[in-house]
C-alpha cells in the first residue's frame, strides 16, 4: 500500500499531517475514506459514462471522463489536498463547494491535475461576495467567470498567451475553464433555465476564457502584480463574451486609443445600464500596439486614463428614456458625457495575443461584478 | 463494457422551511417596508398605488432602494437592509423581473423572512418558478411570492397603474393581510 502524508494546506488545520491513501490502496487497502460523495454504479468508459451523467443533469453535452475514486485520489494526493476542505460556499445554492468536489468536476471536465491550485484559487476569487456570483449565475445576461493568469504557473499549466489565447490554442485552458463551468452547475447549482435565466448564454459558458497574460512582452507591470498579488496568480473577471477592435489605419497611440474606446463604448453594454451604477471592462492589448503605447505612456495608469477619456458618450446621442434614467442617476457629467466605467482604474488593461497586431480584444463586464484576483499556491 | 464507482459532483442544500410564514394580519399601525429597485419603473409605479393604500388602511409605509450590491456600495446596501428591516413589521420585496433581479429579491425577502417578518416576493409571472426555486435553494420554500403579469415593464404608465389597482386585494391575500377598513382602502 503506498500511503501519501500530506501536510494541512491551511491554518483551521491543526495537529498532525492526516494520510491521504494513494489510488494504489486498492478497494480492500484503504484505511480511511476521505471522499464523502455518494458512489453510482456507472459504464466507465467514456461513452457511457456521459449517456449516465447527462441523465443526471451532471454533464454540459461534451464528453466527460469518469471520475473514478482512483482519478480522484490522484489528484488529491499529486497535489497534497484535503478533500473534506470547504473552499467556498457558491450561489444560487449555497452549497459547500470542496476541495473534493472541486477535483471531481475537474476530473470529469478532462482538467490537470496541477490545475487544481488554479481552480482552488479561481473558486476563491468568484465566491469573493464583491464578484456578485448571485447576480452572476442568475442573471438574463451572458456573463461567465473569466481567468486570466499571470506568473509562471502559465508555462507549467499550457495556458496560451500568444497567437489565438482567447480561443484556438491547442491548451489546458478550455479544459480549465470547462471545470470551473461544472463547478457552477454542479456545486453551485447554475442550471439552464431553472436557476440560470440567462436568455442567449454563452460560448464561454462551456469552456470558459482561461487566458495568460504575455508578461515578457508587456512594457508594465504584470495584471495580478498591479492588483496586489505577484507571481502565480488569477484574475477573475466577470465577462460578457469578446468583442474584437480592429484598426489597420492608426499611427500614433492617441489615434488607436480614440478607436478602442469608440468602439466599447457602445451603449447596449452593461456598463452603460441603469441597473449597474458601476462597471469594468477588460482589455487585451497585442503586444505590437503594446510596446508602440509605452512609448508615450511607460505608466500604465496614463494609458488607462487616456482610454477611459475615450470610452466615453455624449448623453444627447442616447435615446431620450436611456438617457432620463443615467441622467436621475447622476451619470452625465459637466462635459456632457456619460463615462463607460466610474474611473480609469476600472479600465483594466493586459498585454496578450499574437504578434500580428492589428486587433484589440474586449470584454465588458456584468457591471456589479467586481474583479478579483487571488495567489495560486 | 466495464462498469465500476464514479463520484457524485453534485452537492446537496441546506434544509428547508416549508412555512410560508407568519400572515401579515391587521395593517392597521404596522410598518409596512417596500423594497424597490433602480430599475424597473413599472415596480416604482405599482408600489406608489400600494403604498397609498397601506396608507389608507392605517398603515405607515417605508420605502428602501436596492442598488449596487457590491464593493462599497454593496457594504452600504447590506447595512441599510439590516436597518431598514429593523424598522419594519411587513416586508413586500420587489422586483423579480429579471435574472439578478430576482436573485436579489428572493435574497432580500429571504432576510426578511429570517427575521420573523411577515414577507412576500413580488415577481413577475416569468420569473415566478426561477423566484420560489431560489427560494428553496435559499431554504425556505414556503416564501410567499405575489404574482404579476409578464412582461410588465415595457406597458405604459396607465396600463401598469391599472395592474397595481387590480393586484392590491389579490397581493393582500398572499401576504395574509386583513383591513380593518376594507373600504379606505378599496
Amino acid at each position: 500500500m503506498n500511503i501519501v502524508t500530506i501536510a494541512p494546506s491551511h491554518a483551521k488545520h491543526k495537529g498532525p499531517p492526516k494520510q491521504l491513501v494513494s489510488r494504489e490502496c486498492g478497494p480492500d487497502g484503504c484505511e480511511i475514506d476521505w471522499l464523502a460523495s455518494t458512489r453510482h454504479d456507472s459504464d466507465l468508459d467514456v461513452v457511457g459514462f456521459t449517456q449516465f451523467a447527462m441523465k443526471q443533469g451532471w454533464g454540459d453535452g461534451l464528453p466527460l471522463v469518469p471520475p473514478t475514486e482512483a482519478r480522484v485520489r490522484t489528484v488529491l494526493a499529486a497535489n497534497r489536498r484535503y478533500p473534506d476542505e470547504v473552499v467556498a460556499h457558491l450561489p444560487p445554492s449555497r452549497a459547500a463547494c470542496t476541495v473534493e468536489k472541486i477535483v471531481i468536476n475537474a476530473v470529469m471536465a478532462g482538467a490537470p491535475p496541477e490545475s487544481l491550485p488554479l481552480l482552488i484559487a479561481a473558486v476563491e476569487a468568484v465566491a469573493d461576495p464583491d464578484f456578485e456570483l448571485f447576480g452572476v449565475n442568475a442573471t438574463t445576461a451572458p456573463v461567465a467567470p473569466a481567468l486570466f493568469v499571470n506568473g509562471p504557473i502559465r508555462d507549467r499549466l499550457n495556458i496560451p498567451y500568444k497567437h489565438g489565447c482567447f480561443g484556438g490554442a491547442a491548451s489546458a485552458a478550455p479544459a480549465i475553464g470547462r471545470a470551473l463551468r461544472l463547478i457552477m452547475r454542479n456545486v453551485a447549482g447554475q442550471v439552464v433555465g431553472i436557476t440560470s435565466q440567462s436568455t442567449f448564454g454563452s460560448p464561454s459558458r462551456l469552456a470558459g476564457i482561461v487566458v495568460g497574460e504575455w508578461e515578457e512582452r508587456s512594457p508594465w507591470t504584470p495584471l495580478a502584480e498591479r492588483r496586489g498579488v505577484s507571481g502565480n496568480a488569477v484574475t477573475a473577471f466577470g465577462g460578457m463574451g469578446t468583442m474584437n477592435v480592429l484598426d489597420t489605419t492608426s499611427q500614433k497611440p492617441s489615434e488607436f486609443l480614440e478607436m478602442i474606446g469608440k468602439s466599447i463604448a457602445y451603449p447596449g453594454t452593461n456598463c452603460f445600464s441603469p441597473s449597474m451604477p458601476y462597471g469594468e471592462v477588460l482589455v487585451a492589448i497585442n503586444p505590437i500596439w503594446a510596446e508602440l503605447f509605452a512609448e508615450e505612456m511607460p505608466d500604465v495608469e496614463d494609458l488607462q486614463e487616456a482610454l477611459w477619456r475615450q470610452a466615453s458618450v455624449d448623453a444627447d446621442w442616447l435615446e431620450r428614456r436611456h438617457r432620463g434614467q443615467l441622467e436621475a442617476q447622476g451619470r452625465v457629467r459637466p462635459d456632457g458625457r456619460i463615462y463607460m466605467t466610474p474611473e480609469p482604474k476600472d479600465i483594466i488593461l493586459m498585454v496578450c495575443g499574437g504578434t500580428g497586431g492589428l486587433h484589440a480584444t474586449a470584454i465588458h463586464s456584468f457591471g456589479s461584478s467586481l474583479t478579483q484576483t487571488r495567489a495560486i499556491v | 463494457m466495464a462498469t465500476g464507482f464514479v463520484l457524485d459532483p453534485t452537492t446537496s442544500t441546506a434544509d428547508d422551511i416549508s412555512s410560508p410564514g407568519p400572515d401579515a394580519g391587521d395593517l392597521n399601525g404596522k410598518v409596512i417596508g417596500i423594497r424597490v429597485d433602480q430599475i424597473w419603473r413599472a415596480w416604482d409605479w405599482i408600489s406608489e398605488i400600494w403604498a397609498e393604500r397601506f396608507r389608507s388602511a392605517g398603515a405607515e409605509v417605508k420605502f428602501w432602494r436596492s442598488c449596487g450590491r457590491s464593493g462599497e456600495e454593496g457594504e452600504r446596501m447590506a447595512e441599510q437592509l439590516e436597518e431598514f428591516l429593523a424598522s419594519i413589521d411587513i416586508a413586500v420585496v420587489g422586483l423579480a423581473n429579471c435574472g439578478s433581479c430576482t436573485g436579489w429579491t428572493v435574497h432580500d425577502a429571504l432576510a426578511a423572512a429570517a427575521k420573523g417578518l411577515p414577507t412576500i416576493a413580488v415577481a413577475t409571472a416569468n420569473f415566478e418558478q426561477f423566484a420560489k426555486t431560489l427560494a428553496q435553494h435559499g431554504g425556505r420554500s414556503g416564501l410567499r411570492v405575489h404574482v404579476l403579469p409578464y412582461p410588465l415593464n415595457e406597458r405604459g404608465r396607465e396600463e401598469v397603474d391599472s395592474v397595481g389597482r387590480e393586484h392590491f386585494a389579490k397581493m393582500l391575500a398572499t401576504m395574509g393581510a386583513k383591513l380593518r377598513n376594507q373600504a379606505a382602502a378599496a
